[in-house]
């Protein structure tokens, strides 16, 4: 029944939204902030593909794990140990470093119920934050935007990629996609390009296409000559999550008025061969992020910036035939900044000796982790824009 | 009402996928070719016996890069195909594709899914609802082999519902429940066809939606058909994707839907109704339409009779665009309208002419789904998406006497709604200098096909 009242809910909501007349000429209002007090930001980094938890964070005094795991488990020896039964993957020596210096949270147990393992369902899953049972073709942090955000522009939620992602498209407002400021600039500085901004669409469909083709040069523009003058000193790895957080530091320099950033890593679907792989993802994650970490601190936006790492599922405890594993549930989800609550580990360790069909099980609805996110970091109506109530926490 | 030539036009955008070079030639009994007349994908064969599709995902990683490209061996013909000239059957078949969104491993189910709604494209609802719902890809697709005695999996059950009949707020959770336990045993073999399990049925009285007896799935379905809100549901979605994305009024809906229902379902009889309906003919309805990235690409080859010399374009275009056939963002379908449009997706839009027939090239990196086994990424740098159209023969078909009655034919075939005034303008400032029949036409073709009118139908 509760079900029932949530599909309904959204249903009416996003009918209530569709409803809202497109407003012509409203052009050059969208370089204003989003409508909060807050000027926090928060940057989500996703690990696609479905990182093994178990690997990041290892549970190195546990007999199953290493049962489990008789070729994959990480020896205790190697383990950077952080806690009595926990330690990080020897890839992760600079997260271990934020992690003794109170800028990393660990949340353990993270999932939602009757886990879905195929990869595109459960990434759309936790992109539109719904139940496993319901379909929303729009995102959370695109909700977001719908809620929080009429009329100011898609720069508020970027996502540093070419093309945008399901989370950041709401059913009124979207972000905008770039994978560095000037590329995106130079596409629409084109003289082709800027004509078409200048042009009003004579029907309302059309119009929404000249609509987003000048809020996308305006954007662009702002953007780049917001970017073009916070250079960083700083030295970030020259890999492709480096650059995208180089991008994402400078744009938080430049004082831009964005809420939201996006970043993705992607290869850690490993079914064969694990080790290794993702060991060098680890290890690529671990830099760019700690680059971004002192950035911040440089620049003195530390304390007003929140980075939350997740993956789709993390995957299985036993180890497969092919040095891999394969597609789990539950995972631990991580939080990086100057303003963790509760810096170290949330909650305890996953309970291998409580599996659900050989899978880990979920304690913490990552809608309660995004609720919480909206509610206190970004100072949103949480309950409108997830459909439902969930429990706040206080990590932030 | 539109003029007796922009009707067809109309008609043309909205029951094909567009104005082909056959056009002068074209009338309207074309579209309703006879099954018979069918064309039906055939680009990969039957899994063989001793290859058990069920056990694909234990399979070895070259098993999934082979029925990778042969999925997409079948995307590119059904593309190819659906761009040969308008067709009311792809069309419809492209529109049950997406009302039934199906995912499989297993290419040959892909294929035979597609046929299968081909053949049945404009025949009866429920024949196809009940083929559909017995397929393997999809019993696979909504973990129906996984639903047993006592061991029930409702997915399938919800799905079939919310999704492919009813809607929304029609049923309730215990209904899903009961028809899950009725669904129990629906499965099929390692050869591809449906199997009832006997053992894994639930052989218990199950209550749905008020009634009580011993069901059996197909028993649901008939249930289902029985209530006019199936056809209310179908009859709603299919007049939004034929009439206008806003949808059309309840009243039509109910007219419309009332002889869908009394027709016993036949979708043929539907399509007529709508397509000879004065709304459908409104100007208000017409090229306000935002085109789908495969609507898009599909038009552009018809137009132009493009051929790509690497059909790993015709991929990569799907994957920028966000559209990519065989791969639906969830059972759910895709979002349409709107949900197309936003900054990256609507600049590839305006650059893709260019880049299909200029030579420029992209440096467009499309989104990883993070499945190894899945649409794989070959970001390497820059690449171009050439495509051959025979510039020459197009020259001698548009040229007129005079440059501007050129450009004019052009627009009329090119686009579903006239250009704005500056873009027309534009359009000769562009062509101006070009004396070359084949340069005139070619580079009036990339800039109409390059602006936002060319996304609408």
């Amino acid at each position: 029944m509760e079900q029932l009242t949530r599909r309904g809910f959204l249903k009416r909501s996003m009918l209530a939204t569709a409803g809202t007349a497109l407003i012509p000429q409203f052009l050059k209002a969208w370089e204003g902030p989003v409508n909060t007090g807050s000027d926090n930001v928060l940057v989500i980094i996703q690990l696609s593909g479905g990182n093994d938890g178990l690997n990041t964070v290892v549970p190195y005094r546990n007999d199953i794990y290493y049962k489990l795991r008789p070729q994959l488990g990480i020896n205790s020896e190697k383990v950077l140990k952080v806690s009595d039964d926990l330690g990080f993957n020897p890839a992760w020596g600079s997260m271990q470093r934020l992690y003794d210096e109170g800028h990393l949270t660990v949340i353990n147990n993270v999932g939602y119920p009757n886990p879905d393992r195929s990869h595109f369902r459960s990434m759309d899953i936790w992109q539109s934050a719904s139940g496993s049972d319901e379909h929303i073709t729009t995102g959370w942090i695109g909700r977001y935007l719908d809620a929080q955000c009429k009329g100011c522009g898609s720069h508020s939620a970027l996502e540093i990629d070419d093309s945008l992602g399901l989370a950041m498209r709401g059913s009124e407002m979207k972000g905008l996609a770039l994978l560095d400021p000037g590329k995106l600039f130079q596409a629409t500085k084109q003289p082709f390009y800027k004509r078409l901004s200048e042009v009003d669409g004579d029907e309302p469909h059309i119009a929404y296409l000249y609509k987003t083709a000048a809020e996308t040069a305006s954007n662009a523009q702002y953007i780049y000559e917001k970017s073009s003058v916070s250079a960083t000193a700083t030295t970030f790895p020259n890999t492709e999550l480096g650059k995208k957080l180089k991008t994402i530091a400078e744009l938080i320099r430049s004082g831009i008025s964005t809420k939201v950033y996006y970043a993705s890593l992607s290869g850690f679907d490993t079914h064969v061969r694990q080790g290794m792989q993702q060991e060098r993802l680890l290890s690529q994650y671990s830099e760019a992020v700690s680059a971004l970490v002192s950035d911040l601190k440089q620049s003195g936006n530390l304390g007003r910036t929140l980075i939350m790492t997740f993956s789709e599922f993390g995957r299985r405890v036993t180890e497969n035939a092919s040095g891999g594993t394969d597609h789990g549930t539950a995972n631990n989800l991580f939080l990086m900044g100057g303003s963790l609550r509760k810096p170290g580990f949330f909650n305890g360790a996953p309970d291998l000796s409580r599996l659900n069909e050989e899978d880990l099980v979920y304690q913490i609805d990552f809608r309660q982790i995004y609720g919480t996110l909206l509610n206190r970091w970004l100072q949103a109506d949480d309950k409108a824009i997830l459909g439902e109530q969930f429990p706040l926490m206080d990590f932030v | 009402m539109i003029l007796p030539q922009a009707k067809v036009k109309h008609l043309l955008y909205r029951a094909g996928f567009g104005t082909g070079l056959q056009i002068d030639s074209w009338n309207e009994s074309a579209l309703w070719k006879k099954s018979n007349d069918d064309h039906l994908l055939n680009v990969v064969n039957k899994p063989q016996l001793d290859s058990d599709p069920r056990e694909m995902k234990d399979k070895a990683k070259e098993v999934f890069e082979k029925s990778r490209q042969e999925i997409m061996k079948v995307n590119a013909a059904w593309i190819m195909q659906m761009s040969r000239q308008p067709d009311l059957r792809e069309r419809m078949t492209f529109f049950w594709h997406n009302h039934f969104a199906c995912r499989t491993l297993v290419p040959w189910f892909a294929q035979d899914l597609n046929n299968q709604m081909r053949m049945q494209a404009l025949g009866s609802f429920s024949d196809l609802l009940t083929t559909v719902s017995k397929h393997p890809a999809m019993l696979q697709f909504l973990n129906n082999q996984q639903n047993r005695k006592d061991h029930p999996n409702e997915n399938f059950a919800r799905e079939v519902m919310e999704l492919f009949t009813l809607g929304r707020g029609h049923y309730t959770e215990d209904d899903i429940k009961e028809a899950a336990r009725a669904f129990t045993g629906w499965g099929f073999n390692p050869q591809g066809n449906f199997q009832f399990r006997p053992r894994q049925h639930d052989e218990g009285v199950k209550t749905f939606r008020g009634r009580t007896g011993n069901f059996q799935g197909d028993d649901i379905i008939n249930m289902i058909l029985e209530d006019p809100q199936t056809s209310i549901f179908i009859t709603r979605k299919l007049g939004a994707f034929l009439v206008s994305d806003d949808g059309v009024s309840d009243s039509l809906v109910k007219e419309w839907s009332d002889d869908f229902y009394r027709s016993g379902y036949r979708i043929d009889r539907l399509v007529r109704n709508i397509l000879n309906s004065d709304t459908f003919a409104d100007p208000k309805n017409t090229g306000t339409r935002i085109k789908s990235p495969v609507e898009l690409l599909v038009g552009i080859l018809m137009q132009t009779d493009g051929k790509f010399e690497d059909d790993r374009s015709l991929v990569f275009i799907q994957r920028a665009l966000g559209q990519v056939l065989f791969f639906p963002p969830n059972v759910s379908g895709w979002p349409p309208g709107k949900a197309w449009i936003d900054s990256s997706s609507l600049t590839f839009r305006l650059t893709l002419p260019r880049l299909l027939f200029s030579g420029d090239e992209t440096d467009f990196r499309v989104r990883d789904e993070g499945d190894v086994n899945g649409l794989q990424n070959e970001n390497a740098g820059r690449r171009r998406l050439h495509c051959n159209a025979d510039w020459s023969l197009l020259a001698n078909r548009f040229t007129k006497k005079r440059k501007e009655e050129t450009l004019s034919v052009m627009e009329d075939f090119l686009l579903s709604r006239p250009l704005l005034p500056e873009n027309r303008k534009w359009v000769a400032q562009i062509t101006e200098k070009k004396t070359d029949d084949k340069e005139l036409v070619k580079s009036g073709f990339i800039a109409m096909m390059s602006l936002p009118e060319y996304q609408m139908c």
